[in-house]
């Protein structure tokens, strides 16, 4: 039986632990404490969760002036309202002004996936991951959503932690080394390498398992620190495999393929093929089913690496 | 409330002079700028830094000072001239306004030069800074919290993201916080109101649970009594509208909405310091 975690709980009950370690932590909320998981910090310390009501703008703004006094805040609400809406606010007063803030977006990619592309954010990375000096997280199992919150606390300076909606599946021990800016080689192969990032790296670990069984030698790697980018694994793995697939929940232009065939594109140019979804607003329906209608389901990315491999 | 004594107020005067003649120097190394704005609220600025706010130019960095932020950050020449007066940095980095790498850039960056607490120069981005600054603040339980003050332009009001952060100041019951309202009547395009009518200003900010008062902005007296009867109202931040003339000082520019931004020559250059030397005889 998988063991399936609800990413928003999940996080929300790291944020209380990171709470107790250190009282510079507060949160912020966009009357979305609730649907951020932030219930359990709020009812912890209540003199540390601040709410302000439908204002994200307002809140990127306010969020650097209580860093620039020693606070660490997390903002936290749904993709799209925390990044591509207060874009100029993050940019501005959380990145240029170098200030440490958690910007966390949950329910990111296409979770609000009946609510349409309002909701939904396939761009969150990719715009984000312009601006100086930031960090781009993207939680690939629960576990990690744990070992996540509690580095991005210890990192000093601004950071984007992309959440997923649903249930995820566990796929590292509780062990697990997690270190911000490595990326981690869930499986050795020779043929080709898979690289997943948040939600759908378990899709792209479900892909191997089935590219495998049919005789495929997959390496597949967890890129859960999109940025900085863990040029040095990914080169090793362009030299040793000649053949790179990415797989993420996002957008082609911009997302971690694109920073990827950024870097090797330079360090090491070799055969790329990226899934993601393409130019396009996507469309609304069943979570898992618009998943597949952009090819992310385990099977679609078994069928494209050996497509790509022909 | 703290009222100055005659000696006092001139003290402010001629620090206020001598703010503008930095102005003038870095305008002249610069060969430009945005003079307007930066002399409607360089009184403003000469006040806070030179009698009202707890700041330490050796240590600029103490948790426990007053912040200033200047929210329209095109008027950066004020800020600048009054912290290099008030011996933040050495008065020679004000000839490099305008070169390559200079640490006063035409809109403050708070990690090239000590004393700017942020940077601004995107419109409306200063008073929510502000906001969690007066709110980090608020939570050290200080006995005598410190003090944050942000100096905003009226044309800036117009940006949507100043009444998000007006509504949460209220809400949160900031009254470590004021907004200084510089109503020099001008923005780029012409008369304020006309471009965007931001009347009536003072019931705008009340209705957004502000405690608000409307003085003259270039009097030293009316400024310091008025910025130190801060709060207004306990529970409430405090908004102060500051009635100033655009381009103040400069005879030839004054309220003027071509010199919000001055391209200098050396005619008008010539003009400028003589209308500071102007003043000066006045003060004398």
């Amino acid at each position: 039986m998988t063991d399936l975690r609800d990413p928003r709980k999940t996080f929300g009950e790291a944020l209380v632990d990171v709470g107790e370690k250190n009282d510079r932590v507060v949160a912020l909320s966009a009357d979305s404490s609730s649907g951020s998981g932030m219930k359990p910090f709020h009812q912890r310390f209540p003199e540390r969760h601040f709410e302000f009501g439908i204002m994200e703008q307002g809140i990127a703004g306010i969020s650097a002036g209580m860093a620039s006094t020693g606070k660490i805040p997390f903002f936290v609400a749904i993709a799209p309202f925390v990044t591509s809406r207060p874009f100029e606010m993050v940019r501005n007063d959380l990145g240029y002004m170098q200030q440490n803030v958690k910007v966390v977006g949950r329910c990111g990619g296409m979770t609000y996936a009946d609510l349409g592309p309002t909701h939904q954010s396939l761009e969150d990375v990719a715009i984000m991951r312009t601006i100086p000096g930031f960090t781009v997280v993207n939680p690939g199992c629960p576990v990690e959503i744990i070992k996540a919150t509690h580095a991005i606390t210890d990192h000093v300076g601004p950071v984007y932690m992309k959440l997923g909606g649903p249930k995820m599946p566990v796929l590292f021990d509780e062990d697990y080394d997690f270190q911000l800016g490595k990326g981690v080689t869930m499986q050795d192969g020779k043929d080709v390498t898979l690289v997943g990032t948040g939600t759908v790296l378990s899709k792209a670990h479900a892909a191997t398992g089935i590219l495998e069984k049919q005789g495929i030698s997959v390496r597949l790697i967890n890129i859960h620190t999109i940025k900085p980018l863990d040029k040095e694994l990914l080169v090793k793995a362009a030299r040793e495999t000649k053949a790179i697939v990415t797989v993420e929940e996002h957008y082609i232009a911009g997302g971690m393929g694109s920073a990827i065939a950024e870097t090797l594109a330079e360090a090491c140019p070799v055969r790329m093929k990226m899934i993601g979804v393409n130019d396009q607003f996507a469309s609304n329906g069943p979570y898992e089913e618009l998943l597949e209608l952009y090819g992310l389901q385990p099977e679609q990315i078994a069928e494209t690496v050996r497509a790509f491999l022909d | 409330m703290l009222t100055l004594s005659e000696n006092d107020k001139q003290f402010l005067e001629r620090k206020a002079l001598a703010a503008r003649k930095n102005v003038l120097r870095m305008i002249k190394a610069g060969q430009a700028g945005h003079v307007g704005g930066a002399l409607s609220i360089i009184d403003a600025v000469t006040a806070l830094y030179f009698k009202i706010m707890k700041v330490d130019p050796q240590n600029p960095q103490d948790p426990d000072r007053d912040r200033f932020i200047l929210s329209a950050g095109h008027k950066c020449l004020a800020l600048y001239s009054v912290l290099a007066e008030a011996g933040f940095f050495n008065k020679d980095i004000l000839d490099t306004y305008g070169s390559i790498n200079s640490k006063l850039p035409g809109h403050p960056d708070m990690h090239k030069i000590p004393g700017v607490e942020s940077n601004t120069g995107a419109l409306g981005h200063g008073l929510s800074i502000g906001v969690g600054m007066a709110l980090g603040l608020a939570m050290e339980k200080h006995s005598d919290s410190p003090k944050v003050y942000v100096a905003m332009g009226d044309g800036e009001l117009a940006e949507g993201s100043n009444w998000e952060a007006a509504a949460a100041a209220s809400h949160h019951k900031l009254d470590n916080l004021m907004v200084l309202a510089d109503r020099n009547g001008l923005q780029i395009s012409g008369n304020t109101v006309d471009v965007m009518s931001y009347e009536p200003l003072a019931d705008r900010w009340a209705a957004f649970g502000w405690n608000v008062r409307t003085i003259q902005g270039h009097d030293m007296n009316t400024l310091v009594e008025t910025i130190t009867s801060m709060p207004f109202e306990k529970g409430k931040p405090s908004c102060v509208i500051l009635d100033t003339v655009k381009a103040k000082g400069l005879s030839f520019a004054e309220d003027n909405v071509s010199y919000h931004y001055w391209k200098v020559t050396p005619e008008e250059m010539e003009m400028a310091e003589k209308d500071l030397a102007a003043i000066e005889e006045r003060l004398a």
